[in-house]
């Protein structure tokens, strides 16, 4: 395997995983802060039982996600130097606040974790929360520094380095909003959902277990309000890639030639030698109207785009339409549980509305894991965009493979003991919280 | 503003010392604890860690986030040159967090509790192991100079250029003073944990047993410190010729070595708090002296300028922000982690 791409394999594979967990980290101490003030409110002890439950999971999966972030500070130097060597200064200040954001969410996380019969009630609840707070600051300075790769600003490039430079304008670039909420909303509607969808099938398996209806009910009403919202940030999140990274949008809608009112494909493989869309089906003037708010707007295509910029076509395309379909998906499947919630129907403990979440549980993550893939791949050969090629920012360090291969081998172990520490969790619950039992319900 | 970088920079290193090291110190005594007592000993080590490993941990990330904005050309030429240390060394990280929260949290604590401890164990060993041979391979001339910061080619692969594979990345680490500086990182933490331990234990035999193994890796840590300046000159660094002309090091040691029979007193006697003060101090002598020493270069280069912190350091731009951050970042860290202390280590000592 070239050097090159080993780097970028490692970096994708550490993205990845890492990705998973810190949404995690994101979104699920809201979850428990929901279900922790039902407790404190109501007494009922359900609500008590599943807030620890699920904080014994968060445990876990915040461990395995702040030990692969650590990681992550050191491969992009180990990988990229170069390019951190011109960044760091740029867009440093997002990580210098990400870092303070960080401890901040440890320091909380220690507290809330073992601080059960040491803290005030109020207080504890309080640092739940902090937890979540601090957690989400720090994945939307993450973010800002990313969108700064995909739309640099704040600096002046001079023979191959950044000069002039302002961290302000750096951090505050013109992607970071859409990029950031995107991103938010993506990892509430994916936990949401995966907590939510196990539950359900939990439920669906044990049915009248107390524990598993509320946790459902709680998990899946956050994540559904994102799903919804989710599109409408995604469509914000299009337009400004339609004007600032052309052809990555082009990638990602397999648009080959320049034209005006431009047809939207759905599915399709994109042919590159033929400059076509093979097997898709066109919506006429639907792409001109989604990237820019007019059936008739003249959308740029690749043929406009030197061939040696061109992003992977066929990877970014496919990416793209899978998330768009999985998000679509959860937003009919969120629209129907808010509107079952509202009417306070029957029908949310039917084993086919179960089956139904159950089966989406998955589906928020591989959105979430396609829509990284969209972003990074379509940026491609770009590291830097329009300023630095990653192939010039790889580390000199030949083999590359071998560490590519240790870090994919130790993350694939650690998903799989993850995995199957979740089932332990599961099967012991009923153990562990008498209102998990399925004749809780009943009594 | 680099003189409240330069400071923030040594207080991280320090506070991962004494914090996060001390973290790694209580894996390593683990190793070395026979079958009576163990689960006992596991029991005060899993409740003085776990609160606080993961924030203990996070003065890493500053350190790093401190050297890739006010240093980038230090941060970049690190990283390439030592990539393998560094790659083992985040092996270890990984492992150590993982077992330990994996060995805690499972919910059916049984066989599976053995792995978890056996990594558990071994990567608190082999992480500072690393982190000592990492900071190794930055003193003494051990790093290509080569003009990476127009972007031309470094020491290339194998064959291709000048330098070959072996002396571009692993002859800088692959010697013996950042081998021996490994061994006093290991021995240093053990130290510190075991210290620290003493005051988290009731009266009776596991406390005394603490005050033993303290003992036993203060006495391993000046052994190992002697085997660094050996090797040193071996290696040419000539250690000791630069401590003893270097009035601020030179203090330091030995104020570090009169403090040392005062160390002993206090454990053979047991006295938690006193100890742990004392052996904080003693770990921030020597990270003085070893700055002292090093002041003001950050990687001494061979056939090279050296990268110091005049020569390496970002544009005021960036280092006006990183300061403001780090000091406004302080302001709410700090507090936290006083109170996170307050809460858990309150008990007992």
């Amino acid at each position: 395997m070239e050097d090159l791409m080993a780097a970028r394999s490692q970096m994708a594979v550490s993205l990845g995983f890492h990705i998973v967990f810190a949404s995690i980290g994101m979104a699920m101490p809201f979850l428990m802060a929901v279900s922790h003030w039902r407790w404190l409110r109501t007494g009922r002890t359900v609500f008590r039982d599943l807030t620890r439950a699920w904080s014994r999971g968060v445990a876990i999966f915040f461990a395995v996600g702040a030990v692969s972030g650590t990681a992550l500070s050191f491969e992009l130097g180990l990988l990229w130097p170069r390019f951190m060597e011109q960044a760091g200064p740029v867009i440093g200040m997002p990580f210098s606040w990400e870092g303070t954001a960080f401890f901040l969410e440890a320091i909380a996380l220690g507290l809330f974790l073992y601080g059960w019969n040491r803290l005030p009630p109020k207080v504890h609840w309080g640092v739940g929360l902090a937890v979540g707070i601090s957690g989400v600051l720090s994945g939307i300075f993450v973010v800002c520094a990313n969108a700064w790769m995909n739309s640099p600003a704040g600096f002046t490039w001079l023979n191959g380095r950044a000069t002039d430079i302002d961290p302000w304008r750096a951090m505050f670039n013109p992607a970071w909003k859409g990029q950031s909420l995107h991103m938010l909303l993506a990892a509430f509607a994916a936990t949401g959902f995966a907590v939510g969808g196990l539950h359900a099938l939990l439920l669906r398996l044990k049915p009248g277990s107390e524990f598993h209806r509320e946790a459902f009910r709680i998990a899946l009403a956050i994540g559904s309000v994102a799903a919804l919202l989710q599109p409408l940030s995604g469509d914000r999140l299009a337009k400004g890639t339609a004007r600032r990274q052309p052809a990555k949008l082009a990638a990602m809608e397999a648009h080959f030639r320049t034209e005006a009112g431009a047809p939207l494909y759905i599915g399709g493989w994109p042919d590159e030698e033929g400059k076509r869309v093979r097997y898709g089906l066109p919506i006429p003037r639907m792409l001109s109207f989604l990237a820019f708010g007019d059936l008739h707007a003249e959308v740029q295509g690749l043929e406009d785009i030197p061939r040696d910029q061109w992003p992977p076509v066929a990877p970014v395309h496919a990416a793209f339409q899978i998330m768009v379909g999985a998000g679509t998906a959860m937003a009919a499947v969120a629209a129907l549980f808010l509107f079952l919630s509202f009417r306070r129907s029957v029908w949310l403990d039917h084993r086919r509305f179960l089956t139904l979440a159950a089966i989406c549980t998955p589906l928020g993550f591989i959105a979430l894991e396609a829509g990284w893939t969209v972003t990074e791949v379509g940026r491609q050969p770009w590291i830097l965009y329009g300023f630095m090629r990653t192939c010039d920012a790889v580390t000199p360090m030949p083999g590359l493979v071998y560490p590519f291969l240790a870090f994919s081998l130790v993350y694939l172990f650690l998903a799989l003991v993850v995995g199957w520490l979740l089932l332990r969790h599961i099967r012991a619950a009923e153990r562990d919280y008498p209102s998990a039992r399925p004749e809780a319900g009943h009594a | 503003m680099l003189w409240v970088i330069i400071p923030f920079l040594g207080a991280c290193l320090l506070l991962y010392c004494l914090l996060a090291g001390a973290d790694f110190g209580a894996g390593i005594l683990e190793l070395f604890t026979g079958r009576e007592g163990r689960r006992e000993q596991r029991h005060i080590i899993d409740r003085a860690l776990g609160p606080v490993w993961e924030a203990n941990h996070i003065w890493l990330i500053l350190i790093v986030v401190i050297l890739f904005m006010g240093f980038p050309s230090v941060y970049a030429r690190v990283s390439i040159q030592l990539h393998l240390p560094l790659t083992a060394m985040l092996m270890g990280v990984i492992a150590r967090g993982c077992a330990f929260t994996f060995r805690h949290y499972d919910a059916v604590q049984g066989r599976s509790q053995r792995p978890y401890t056996f990594f558990f164990v071994w990567s608190s060993l082999w992480t500072p192991f690393c982190l000592g041979v990492v900071t190794g391979a930055l003193v003494p001339g051990g790093l290509q100079s080569g003009d990476m910061l127009s972007g031309a080619p470094l020491p290339g692969g194998i064959g291709q250029g000048p330098i070959g594979y072996f002396e571009g990345y692993v002859h800088p680490w692959l010697r013996p003073f950042p081998l021996a500086l490994g061994l006093f990182t290991v021995c240093l933490f053990a130290f510190l944990a075991a210290v620290y331990l003493i005051g988290e234990c009731p009266e009776g035999p596991l406390r005394r047993r603490f005050a033993r193994r303290a003992a036993a890796a203060s006495a391993a840590a000046v052994l190992a410190g002697a085997i660094v300046f050996a090797a040193a000159e071996r290696d040419g660094v000539g250690l000791a010729k630069r401590f003893a002309s270097n009035p601020w090091a030179a203090g330091g040691m030995l104020a570090a070595t009169a403090l040392m029979p005062a160390l002993w007193v206090c454990l053979a006697r047991e006295r938690a708090w006193p100890a742990r003060v004392l052996a904080g101090t003693l770990v921030a002598l020597i990270l003085t002296a070893w700055f002292a020493v090093q002041f003001p270069v950050l990687v001494k280069m061979k056939g090279g300028p050296d990268l110091t912190i005049f020569n390496a350091h970002a544009p005021a731009a960036a280092l006006d922000q990183l300061g403001w951050a780090l000091l406004a970042g302080a302001a709410m860290i700090l507090p936290a982690l006083a109170w996170l202390l307050r809460v858990f280590k309150n008990e007992a000592g």
